[in-house]
């Protein structure tokens, strides 16, 4: 230390700070994310997409209700099986958006991102930003079970088309969520309930449910979420799939049409009948779902991911079922059948990443009829590959919503509003909260959620997207 | 004192200003530098686009809305939060029945006053989530029912929400006040009292012509940090509310738009905006309390 | 934290104002109104550790009811999941380091700041304290990038870039100037010249007039700022979530894993560990504040009489 003298010191200080405030100068603004030339390697019958088999690829895992370890113990080791060499590097958070939206900017995001959950990024904006990779190649590459069948044969085209942006695939949906009204068979069974097809067999129903000294319909009230969209379906099965398509698009006038109008008035009026849960409004899900679970509730809007969520807590004979979100009257454009399915749990390649390529042989890996089949057994859910079988043990929740499948075939309904338009799905929660509390009436919801959509349809810096 | 000043003052300050232009100062610049920008959160070029977003917070009725809960929250704040600590701490120091000690229990209480200072805001806000849930599992709903009344919607009824999130803020604010408070009166000599009572002022009189005065510039700098306070508000509204700032946004604040456009609808420029928006209002109180609060330098 | 008492009345010994017999109701009211704060500060907490015993359907039950029997496993899968033992640790390294520096570099820059005016100084205290003006999550993403750069500095880089204690440190340090700056400006404007003068026709130096002479005058301003860092940065919870990601788990602070786990319940429903990781965090610091609170309030004391 004598050695050094006090200029040196001061030298070294004086590089430190100066260090310090280049460090300080950088702006998201520098061509940081300037596209550079992504690692390949050579085509073969083992690598199809001709990733470099010696880079690196770093995969990201939403730890939500599915955990990770289906990463961990399925998919990665198969991957690693086929492709010894590659870095893997694995992650998981439950704070997608925090941690990744610097990566992006920065250009080195990772390779497979699991984006998911209440914190994932904003996918729409990452399209429009050029960050998120074209899966169009791995739809076309082989398929890792058999070389002579397209991934894109193995999944169900509406799966595709939940994942792409303006016709061009972007995310791959890997879990297929079945929606609608869940239940208690054992209670149902018990007290000689039948699930309802229509809303006027629906509110007879509850009034039953009440007149037993059970809350009849409880929902997430601080997640409006889980109940609008039960309103959505109803609004499609209702008017038919063009009343969504047209929300979807921003058409003029799309949510003053009387389908939504309908369907709102009918969940309003849960609140003044008394058939709602007290203090419902205040629940987050997992609360409404511990007090169906309790028996304090007979009947809650959800998803097929409800029975794995609950394992913990669910009374082991509690037997749950599901039933589609009743029609609003008999003979309408769909069958009562029809079904809100949402492809779901989507994971992207990041295009600026080191090895997109890899990222998307990650991809054929988790499609294959084995990761997908282990996958469905490990978490007790469907997923959007076709055919990958039940598993033999499944739940009866799950065998309910697959039988519910079924029933439904082709009449499936989506709409992707909320995906592309954050603000709109903003004002849903806050607006259909309102009209579950009485705070506002049907008319009010259609009226403020149409203002919001001609706001957003007016504000250029927002991307639009049609389908 | 001239010898060798030029180069303690540079010694001594230099290391300070050096860190904070680097951490404080030039992410803000950026984040000034974003606010005139579509920029989305992930592309690397943003467009710049002027006044484009301050434009559109004008017409942002949510924009207003968050403002004016601000506005609220920095008139109601820092008066209760002081108005309780000033009572609270005059009792304890006042209310004795022997002389010399104070109110009996006061170290007890200042002791369990300052408990909430000790737990960090998310804490806090996971606390009271459970404490004011509208149905019998709440525990304040829970006595209510028991005793016969009808539950309150503490955070789910949008009329009463923002003064649910008041009160945890007052909640945790008061005990910090309270010790200080009570320090600073029962510094007050007896004197002071007993020669205002000689002249007829009964216990209120003596606090306010007495205690308070002699306290002002405590309450002053209390003001200032609970005014700041009151324009943040994020964490305790982020967790405690239902919809982040509902519901049907009867609880947002600035602090939650700013979170809310650039994580949730990844609008960093008009987040930004929002932020600009939020520090010139925060400046400007800043500003203005420091103008009244300023004191000479004393020499004695 | 000044009050303005006359020099000369604060000479004599304070007490605390002697209650006069007349006001024996208000003796009994003021007990009424404390014990009433005291229980709306107690009950939340206690409920809290009531919770960790419970089970879910009793924490979703009637809120005024004991749990049935002592469910320990809840703390168990909370230290098993939450690790909030190594988050607990990692706090009190990351504040203790940023208190000291803050203390350390903010009275440094208020001393100058306060005494030493010179052009340009008026200029850079409005630019320090302006800081107090600044919300945090504005700055969130550019100064990410920040502390990414200090990363990449020879020598000190790996000690200070992201995902490290020490850039977190150095963060807290200057998030915390501003009001440490304003608030000692004006407290060492309030301090006597006439010692200072003294020791400098002594000979001493600046600084070591600064060390020697001053800071221990400044104690009781000193001891209740600290408190004030100490509570502020134990609480910070977004500058940590951009800075520690999820990557360096091992280095997340309490508040991280707090929030951790409540978003935990929105997948696996564990409500009676989330109680249970709660309780453990309020608990330590409950008993350090008990252990030590005589000495803090003894600190707050000295601050607002000064």
């Amino acid at each position: 230390m004598k050695d050094l003298s006090r200029r040196q010191v001061l030298r070294g200080a004086a590089l430190t700070g100066a260090g310090l405030l280049a460090a300080a100068c950088a702006t998201p603004g520098d061509p940081a994310g300037a596209p550079k030339p992504a690692m390949t390697g050579a085509i073969s019958a083992a690598n199809p997409l001709g990733m470099d088999e010696n880079g690196p690829l770093e995969i990201v895992i939403f730890d939500g209700g599915f955990g990770d370890a289906y990463a961990t113990k399925i998919h990665e080791p198969m991957f690693l099986g086929r492709h010894p060499k590659v870095r893997l590097k694995h992650v998981s958070t439950k704070e997608i958006s925090g941690t990744l939206q610097p990566r992006f900017v920065g250009g080195d995001p990772p390779e497979v991102i699991n984006n998911d959950g209440a914190q994932a990024l904003d996918l729409a904006a990452l399209v429009q930003g050029g960050q998120v990779q074209d899966l169009t190649p791995l739809l076309d590459a082989p398929s890792w079970d058999d070389p002579g069948r397209k991934v894109r044969e193995g999944l169900l085209p509406v799966a595709i088309e939940a994942g792409s942006f303006d016709g061009k695939p972007y995310s791959l949906p890997y879990v297929f969520m079945i929606f609608g009204f869940w239940y208690s068979g054992k209670l149902f069974d018990e007290k000689g309930w039948k699930p309802a097809t229509t809303w006027d067999e629906f509110l007879v129903l509850c009034g039953e449910i009440k007149k037993a000294g059970i809350a009849p319909f409880a929902y997430a009230g601080k997640y409006p979420g889980y109940v609008w969209e039960a309103i959505l379906t109803m609004a499609v099965k209702h008017g038919g799939v063009d009343v969504m398509r047209n929300v979807d698009n921003l058409e003029d006038g799309a949510w003053k049409v009387d389908a939504l109008r309908k369907a709102a008035t009918a969940f309003g009026e849960l609140h003044a009948k008394g058939y709602l849960l007290q203090g419902s409004e205040g629940l987050n899900h997992t609360e409404s779902q511990t007090r169906q679970n309790g028996y304090e509730v007979a009947v809650i809007p959800n998803g097929s991911w409800l029975e794995n969520e609950q394992k913990d807590v669910a009374p082991a004979d509690f037997g749950y079922a599901m039933f589609p979100v009743p029609a609003l009257e008999a003979g309408e454009a769909l069958p009562h059948a029809a079904l809100h399915a949402m492809p779901g749990a989507g994971f992207i390649v990041a295009s600026r990443s080191k090895n997109p390529t890899a990222g998307m042989e990650y991809l054929r890996t988790m499609v294959s009829s084995e990761g997908a089949g282990r996958y469905s057994g490990l978490v007790s859910t469907l997923t959007t590959v076709r055919g990958a079988a039940l598993p033999a043990d499944a739940k009866p929740g799950l065998k309910s919503a697959a039988a519910a499948l079924t029933t439904a075939g082709t009449d499936l309904v989506n709409w992707r509003v909320h995906e592309w338009y954050k603000e709109i799905a903003t004002e849903l929660d806050a607006a259909t909260g309102q009209l579950m509390t009485g705070g506002i009436t049907a008319d009010q919801w259609v009226e403020r959620l149409q203002r919001k959509a001609d706001a957003v349809k007016k504000d250029s810096s927002i991307k639009k997207f049609s389908r | 004192m001239r010898h060798g000043r030029r180069r303690f003052v540079i010694g001594f300050l230099t290391v300070p200003v050096l860190l904070y232009v680097v951490y404080v100062i030039s992410p803000y610049a950026q984040a000034f530098q974003i606010s005139m920008t579509d920029w989305r959160g992930i592309d690397a070029r943003p467009e710049f686009v002027g006044l484009a977003n301050f434009r559109r917070l004008l017409e942002d009725p949510v924009f207003w809305k968050a403002i004016s809960h601000n506005a609220i929250l920095l008139a109601c704040l820092p008066v209760i939060t002081l108005g309780l600590a000033l009572l609270f701490a005059y009792l304890l120091n006042a209310g004795g029945d022997r002389p010399g000690t104070g109110i009996r229990g006061s170290r007890f209480y200042r002791v369990v006053f300052f408990f909430p200072q000790v737990l960090s805001v998310t804490i806090i806000a996971v606390m009271f989530q459970s404490v004011l849930r509208p149905d019998r599992s709440g525990v304040v709903n829970g006595l209510l029912m028991q005793l016969g009344l009808e539950p309150v919607g503490f955070l789910t009824d949008p009329g009463l929400a923002l003064w649910s999130v008041l009160g945890v803020l007052v909640w945790q604010a008061v005990g910090f006040y309270v010790v200080l408070f009570s320090a600073g009166m029962a510094a007050i000599p007896r004197e002071l009292h007993e020669a205002a009572q000689i002249d007829g002022a009964g216990s209120a009189a003596s606090f306010f012509q007495v205690t308070l005065p002699l306290l002002r510039h405590t309450v002053q700098v209390g003001w200032v940090y609970l005014g700041v306070a009151a324009f943040d508000a994020f964490s305790i509204v982020f967790v405690l509310s239902a919809e982040h700032g509902g519901p049907d946004y009867s609880t947002t604040v600035l602090a939650n738009e700013v979170y809310r456009n650039a994580f949730g609808y990844a609008k960093f420029g008009y987040a930004s905006a929002i932020g600009v928006a939020l520090f010139f209002c925060t400046i400007t109180f800043a500003a203005l309390t420091l103008r009244l609060t300023r004191r000479d330098r004393l020499e004695y | 934290m000044a009050v303005d008492v006359h020099p000369a009345v604060r000479q004599r010994t304070a007490r605390p104002l002697r209650a006069p017999r007349a006001s024996l109701r208000l003796g009994r009211l003021a007990h009424l109104a404390l014990i009433l704060w005291a229980i709306l500060v107690i009950v939340p907490m206690l409920w809290t550790f009531l919770a960790s015993f419970k089970d879910t359907a009793e924490i979703f039950g009637p809120a005024w009811t004991l749990p049935a029997r002592l469910r320990l496993d809840n703390w168990a899968r909370a230290v098993d999941q939450a690790h909030i033992g190594t988050y607990l640790v990692n706090t009190v390294i990351v504040v203790l380091l940023s208190t000291a520096g803050t203390m350390v570099l903010g009275s440094m820059a208020a001393y100058v700041l306060a005494r030493y005016p010179f052009r340009g100084s008026g200029a850079i205290y409005l630019l320090l304290v302006s800081g107090m003006a600044f919300p945090v999550y504005l700055a969130l993403t550019p100064l990410f990038f920040v502390v990414k750069n200090t990363g990449s500095i020879p020598v000190i880089g790996p000690f200070i870039g992201l995902d490290t204690h020490g850039g977190l440190v150095l963060v807290y340090i200057a998030y915390s100037l501003p009001f440490t700056v304003f608030f000692l400006t004006a407290f060492f404007k309030t301090l006597p010249t006439s010692v200072a003068e003294a020791a400098f026709m002594d000979g001493a130096s600046h600084s070591r007039i600064f060390f020697r002479v001053m800071l221990p005058m400044a104690r009781p301003a000193l001891t209740g700022i600290t408190i004030f860092n100490v509570l502020g940065q134990w609480n910070q919870y977004q500058l940590p979530l951009v800075l520690l990601s999820g990557n360096a788990r091992d280095k997340w602070v309490l508040t991280q894993g707090i929030a951790d786990i409540s978003t935990a319940t929105g997948y696996s429903a564990d409500w009676g560990a989330l109680f249970a990781a709660l309780s453990m965090s309020i608990l330590p610091m409950l008993a350090v504040y008990i252990v030590f609170q005589r000495h803090i309030q003894a600190g707050m004391t000295e601050g607002a009489l000064k």
